[in-house]
C-alpha cells in the first residue's frame, strides 16, 4: 500500500521492474572474462555497502573490512573443501559442507567478529578508531596466514565449483546466484537506512549527546551498525569464496580494505547505486587502462584525491545533481498531502500531567570537576506542570545542571528524582524515554538530515517495528514511518518551520534552528522539558515568538525547566525562579520577588559602591 | 644472553617505530591530522638513501642529506596537496583518504620508477656485530658472547638524539613555544601573532624528514623495497597511539614496547605470529584508556 503523504509518479513505482533486465547480460555478454568481471563487481558491491554502513552512517573510518571479509570467506572455504580439490594439503579435517549451509556459520561468524569490534568504537573515535581496525585487520590476516592446518596457509584453499543439479553455477553462470543477492542486500540496506534506523546512525554521527537525547541508545545502534556491516561483509566473503574457487590469505592484506574505502568515496557514500559504481570503477579500470596496469594504484590514489577535492558526494553526486537539473525537485504535492493529514493531529494534547510526585527533585546535588564545583548543594523542587525559571551570572552552574539532569554528568554527590523515580544509573537515553527532553544551548542539529528528519529523530522511541519488518518493509514498519512523518510535520507546523520541512537543517536560519530544537525536544512528548537558553543570540522579533511557544506548552501542561538571559521573558513565564551564583543557590521564589533581592542584584552587577564610594 | 641481545634488536626496531610514532605526533598536535603515508615517506627515505649512498656510491653524509631535504620537500607537498585541501571540506575525516592515497601513490611510484625487488644496505659502520663479554672456552677460542650490530646502536642513538633534540627545541625556544601553543589552541595562537599556518608546514615538513631518515636507519637491518614502509608505517601509527597522540615520551614507550613485544615473540612463539600481542594490547587499552597511556581526556561540554 501506498503512502498518501508520499505521492510518487508512476514510473519511479514500476522502476523496480527493471531490475529483471539484467538476468539477459550473461547471454547479451557473453564472454567468459567480461561476465567474471561483472561477477566480481556484484560481490565487492556486498562488501562496499557494508563499509558504507559503518564510514557513511556511523561516521568512523574502518580501514579493517578486508579482514571481515576474509573470515567470511574463509569460513566457506574451510567448511566446504574437499580433499579431491586440495590433494597435497596441510588441512587436518575435511567438513564437505554444501555452500548454503556453510554460509551461515560464515556471517555468525563475521557478524561476531564485528561485535567484537563495536566495542573499542564505542569508546574511541577518528584516528584512534582507524588503527584498531587497521590491527584487527591484521590480526585476522596473521591467523588465516599461519593456521595451515586449518587454512592450508599461504597456498590457499581450492573450493568445488557449485553446481544445483545437472547445472553448473560456476563461471558465468555464477551471475544467477550472487546478482539476486545483491538485489536482496541493496534492498535490505536501502530500507534500513532510510528507516528510524538509519536516522538513528545519522544522529549518532553528528552528535551522540543529542541522538542520546532524543532516546537513542548510542551503545546500542553503534555496536548494532558494526554488527550489520560485518555480517554483510561476511556475507560478501562467503561469496567471494565461490567466485574464483579459490582463496589465498594475499587477497585480504591491508591494501584491499585501502582500496575498498577508495571505492566507497569515489561511488559516494549512503547510496546503494553509489556503492556499486564506485566497485565497477574499482574493478573495471585496470582494464580500461590496461596498459598503465603497472601504474594502476597511482591512478586510485590521484583520483581519490580529485574525488575528495571536487566531488565530496561521489560520482554518484554528480549524477544526482544532473538529474536535479533536468527534474528539479518539486515538494509541493508532498507538503499538500502532509498538510491535510497533520491538520488531524494537535501535537500538545496527552501532555496534562495528572496528579502525583513532583516532575523533578534535586536533593543536595553537587558536580565537581577536580578542584572546580560546578554545582554544590543544589535543592529545588519542580510541581508537575509549573515553569521553573534557572537564572545566574555566565558560568554560574546553569548548563552543567541541564548535564547533571540528564545524565552527561554524573553528580559527585546528591539524589534526583524525577516523577518519583530516582534518576542515578540511568542514562541520557533512558531519561529521555521518561520523558525528559532538552534543547541545547550550543546547537546540536543533524545538519544533513532534512528539518523534517531532525523531528523524526526526536520520535524514535515512537517506533516499536523490529529490525525484521525494517529491513523487509513490514506492514507495522511502514505504518509506524509514516505516522512518524505525519506527527513530524504537525510538529512543524507548530514552531512554524512546515515550509521548510525539506531543507537540511544546516540551511536554516539560526532562529529557525532554535525552533527546530524546540519541535525535536517536544517529539519525545516530554513530561519535563530542560530549555537551555532557547532564546540566545535571537533578534527581538524571534524571542517572541519563543517566548509564545513556550507560554503554549505550559499551557498544554508540560513542566519546564527554563534557562535563560532575558529577563523579561524568564520572570513573565516563570512560576518560580532559582538564582545560581558560582555553583550555589543564592535565591529562589516568586519572579517579583527574586528580583527585588539585594543579593541577586549584587550577583548580576556587583556591590553598590554606597559605604566606601569617595565623595566627588 | 640470547635474550639480552634479543633485547636489544627489539630496543632498536622499537626505536625506529617510537621514531616514527614522534613523526605522526608533530603533525597532530599542530593540526590535530595525521600523515597515514609516513610509512611511505620512511620507505622513500630508504630507497633515495639506497639509490644515492649504495647504487651511486656517494658519501653516506651527502645521502642523508639529500633524504632529509627530499622528506620535508615531500612533507610540504603533501600538506598542500593532500592535508589543507580536505580540511576544507566537511568531510570530518577526509584527510585520512587523501594522506592514504598519497601514501599509494608514492609506494606505486617506487614501484614503477625504481624496483619491485629487496636490497641489502651496507651499513655505514660495517655489517659485522661488536662481540661483548665473550668468554674464553676450554680450546682456547672466545664463546660468542654478545653480538651487537653497529647499526643498532646507531639507530638508537640517533633516534634519541632527534626525539630528545625536538622536545628541547618544543621546550626551550621561541618558535617551539609557539608551536605548542598552536597545538593547545590554534586561533588563540594566531591572535597572539603566531602564524599558525607556518608552524603546521614547519611540522609536516619536521616530521616526514624524520620518517625519511628512519627508512635510512632501518635500512641496514631489514631490506630496501618498495613495500617496507605499508607494515611498518601501521605499527609505528600503533605505537603512537598506545603512547598517546600528543606525547613525546609516550611514542618512545610505545615504540619500545611494539619492538620488545615483537622480538620476544618471534623467539619464544612463532616469527608468523610476532605482531599479535602488540596488536592485542592496543585494543585492549583502546578500550579503557581511549585516549592512549599519556594521553589526555577532555570533559565533554554541550
Amino acid at each position: 500500500m501506498a503512502d498518501p503523504t508520499r505521492p510518487r509518479p508512476l514510473y519511479l513505482r514500476l522502476a523496480p521492474l527493471l531490475l529483471v533486465l539484467p538476468l539477459l547480460l550473461p547471454k547479451a555478454i557473453d564472454n567468459g572474462y567480461y561476465v567474471g568481471l561483472l561477477n566480481r563487481i556484484l560481490v565487492y558491491a556486498i562488501l562496499v555497502a557494508s563499509l558504507d554502513l559503518v564510514v557513511g552512517y556511523i561516521g568512523d573510518v574502518s580501514i579493517g573490512h578486508a579482514g571481515l571479509f576474509a573470515i567470511g570467506a574463509y569460513t566457506v572455504a574451510v567448511l566446504t573443501a574437499s580433499p579431491a580439490m586440495n590433494s597435497d594439503s596441510s588441512i587436518q579435517t575435511f567438513h564437505q559442507l554444501p555452500f548454503l549451509v556453510a554460509l551461515v556459520p560464515a556471517v555468525l561468524l563475521t557478524a561476531f567478529a564485528g561485535f567484537l569490534l563495536g566495542f573499542p568504537a564505542l569508546r574511541s573515535s577518528g584516528p584512534y578508531l582507524a588503527v584498531i581496525t587497521i590491527v584487527y585487520g591484521l590480526i585476522i590476516y596473521t591467523f588465516i596466514n599461519e593456521q595451515e592446518l586449518i587454512t592450508n596457509g599461504t597456498k590457499g584453499i581450492t573450493l568445488t565449483p557449485l553446481r544445483l543439479g545437472d547445472f553448473r553455477l560456476g563461471g558465468q553462470n555464477y551471475f544467477y546466484v550472487v546478482y539476486p543477492v545483491l538485489v536482496l542486500v541493496m534492498f535490505v540496506v536501502h530500507n534500513v537506512t532510510h528507516s528510524f534506523w538509519g536516522r538513528a546512525f545519522e544522529a549518532i554521527k553528528y552528535s551522540g549527546v543529542a541522538a542520546e537525547s532524543c532516546g537513542i541508545s548510542r551503545s546500542y545502534f553503534k555496536v548494532a551498525a558494526f554488527v550489520l556491516s560485518a555480517a554483510l561483509a561476511g556475507l560478501a566473503g562467503g561469496f567471494f569464496a565461490q567466485l574464483d574457487s579459490y582463496v589465498a590469505p594475499n587477497t585480504f592484506a591491508y591494501n584491499f580494505s585501502v582500496e575498498f574505502l577508495i571505492a566507497l568515496i569515489f561511488g559516494g557514500v549512503r547510496s546503494v547505486i553509489g556503492n556499486l559504481i564506485g566497485v565497477a570503477l574499482i574493478v573495471t579500470l585496470p582494464d580500461v587502462f590496461n596498459r598503465f596496469a603497472d601504474y594502476r594504484l597511482m591512478v586510485y590514489g590521484t583520483l581519490l584525491l580529485l574525488v575528495l577535492y571536487f566531488m565530496p558526494e561521489g560520482v554518484v553526486g554528480i549524477f544526482r545533481s544532473l538529474w536535479r537539473r533536468v527534474r528539479p525537485v518539486d515538494h509541493t504535492a508532498e507538503l499538500a498531502a502532509l498538510d491535510r493529514a497533520a491538520a488531524q493531529v494537535d501535537v500538545l494534547s496527552g501532555l496534562r500531567q495528572g496528579e502525583g510526585p513532583p516532575a523533578l527533585e534535586l536533593r543536595a546535588v553537587e558536580m565537581r570537576f577536580g578542584g572546580l564545583r560546578a554545582v554544590q548543594d543544589l535543592s529545588m523542587t519542580i510541581p508537575r506542570g509549573a515553569v521553573r525559571g534557572l537564572i545566574g551570572p555566565n558560568g554560574s552552574g546553569k548548563s552543567t545542571t541541564v548535564n547533571v539532569l540528564t545524565g552527561l554528568y554524573t553528580p559527585t554527590k546528591g539524589t534526583l528524582i524525577s516523577f518519583g523515580e530516582d534518576l542515578a544509573g540511568l542514562k541520557t537515553w533512558q531519561r529521555a524515554r521518561r520523558g525528559i527532553a532538552r534543547t541545547f544551548q550550543n546547537l546540536q542539529l543533524f545538519a544533513d538530515l532534512t528539518v523534517l528528519e531532525n523531528v523524526m529523530v526526536g520520535l524514535h522511541p515512537s517506533f516499536k517495528a523490529t529490525l525484521f519488518e525494517v529491513a523487509f518493509r513490514l506492514p507495522r514498519a511502514r505504518r509506524e514511518e509514516r505516522e512518524a512523518r505525519v506527527r513530524a510535520y504537525a510538529l512543524l507546523s507548530f514552531v512554524g518551520l512546515d515550509r521548510v520541512a525539506f531543507e537540511r537543517a544546516r540551511n536554516l536560519s539560526y532562529g529557525q534552528a532554535r525552533h527546530l530544537e524546540i519541535a525535536r525536544a517536544l517529539a519525545l512528548a516530554p513530561r519535563l522539558l530542560l530549555l537551555d537558553e532557547p532564546a540566545a543570540g535571537l533578534t527581538s522579533g524571534e524571542i517572541g515568538e519563543i517566548n509564545v511557544l513556550v507560554q503554549r506548552m505550559k499551557a498544554a501542561g508540560v513542566s519546564l525547566l527554563l534557562i535563560e538571559h532575558h529577563m523579561d521573558m524568564v520572570m513573565a513565564i516563570s512560576d518560580e525562579v532559582t538564582v545560581l551564583d558560582f555553583g550555589k543557590k543564592i535565591a529562589e521564589g516568586r519572579p517579583a520577588m527574586v528580583q527585588s533581592d539585594p543579593v541577586v542584584v549584587e550577583a548580576y552587577l556587583g556591590k553598590h559602591p554606597t559605604s566606601t564610594a569617595v565623595p566627588a | 644472553m640470547q635474550t639480552l641481545q634479543l633485547l636489544i634488536s627489539g630496543i632498536a626496531q622499537g626505536m625506529i617505530y617510537a621514531l616514527v610514532a614522534f613523526g605522526y605526533n608533530i603533525t597532530f598536535s599542530t593540526s590535530k591530522t595525521l600523515n597515514f603515508s609516513l610509512g611511505n615517506f620512511l620507505m622513500i627515505g630508504g630507497v633515495i638513501g639506497f639509490v644515492l649512498y649504495m647504487t651511486r656510491g656517494n658519501p653516506f653524509w651527502l645521502a642523508l642529506a639529500a633524504v632529509v631535504a627530499v622528506g620535508a620537500v615531500g612533507g610540504a607537498i603533501l600538506l598542500k596537496v593532500a592535508v589543507e585541501p580536505s580540511l576544507r571540506q566537511r568531510n570530518a575525516y577526509g584527510w585520512i583518504l587523501a594522506t592514504l592515497a598519497v601514501g599509494i601513490i608514492l609506494r606505486n611510484a617506487a614501484e614503477v620508477f625504481w624496483s619491485t625487488d629487496d636490497f641489502k644496505f651496507r651499513s655505514p659502520l660495517g655489517d659485522s656485530p661488536i662481540r661483548l663479554f665473550q668468554a674464553p672456552l676450554a680450546d682456547g677460542t672466545l664463546s660468542a658472547g654478545l653480538g651487537v650490530y653497529p647499526q643498532e646502536l646507531l639507530i638508537i642513538a640517533v633516534s634519541l638524539a632527534i626525539v630528545a633534540g625536538v622536545e628541547a627545541f618544543k621546550r626551550l625556544t621561541v618558535f617551539g613555544k609557539a608551536v605548542q601553543a598552536v597545538s593547545e589552541d590554534k586561533d588563540t595562537a594566531s591572535l597572539m601573532g603566531i602564524d599558525q599556518r607556518f608552524v603546521i608546514l614547519f611540522s609536516f615538513m619536521l616530521s616526514t624528514a624524520i620518517a625519511c631518515v628512519g627508512g635510512v636507519l632501518v635500512a641496514p637491518i631489514t631490506l630496501v623495497s618498495a613495500t617496507m614502509g605499508t607494515v611498518l608505517g601501521v605499527k609505528a601509527y600503533s605505537a603512537s597511539i598506545i603512547g598517546g597522540l600528543e606525547s613525546g615520551i609516550g611514542a618512545v614507550v610505545g615504540g619500545l614496547f611494539l619492538g620488545i613485544s615483537e622480538a620476544l615473540t618471534a623467539r619464544f612463539v612463532s616469527t608468523g605470529y610476532k605482531d599479535v600481542p602488540g596488536f592485542v594490547v592496543l585494543i585492549l587499552l583502546l578500550l579503557f584508556k581511549p585516549s592512549g597511556l599519556f594521553g589526555r581526556t577532555a570533559i565533554r561540554k554541550v
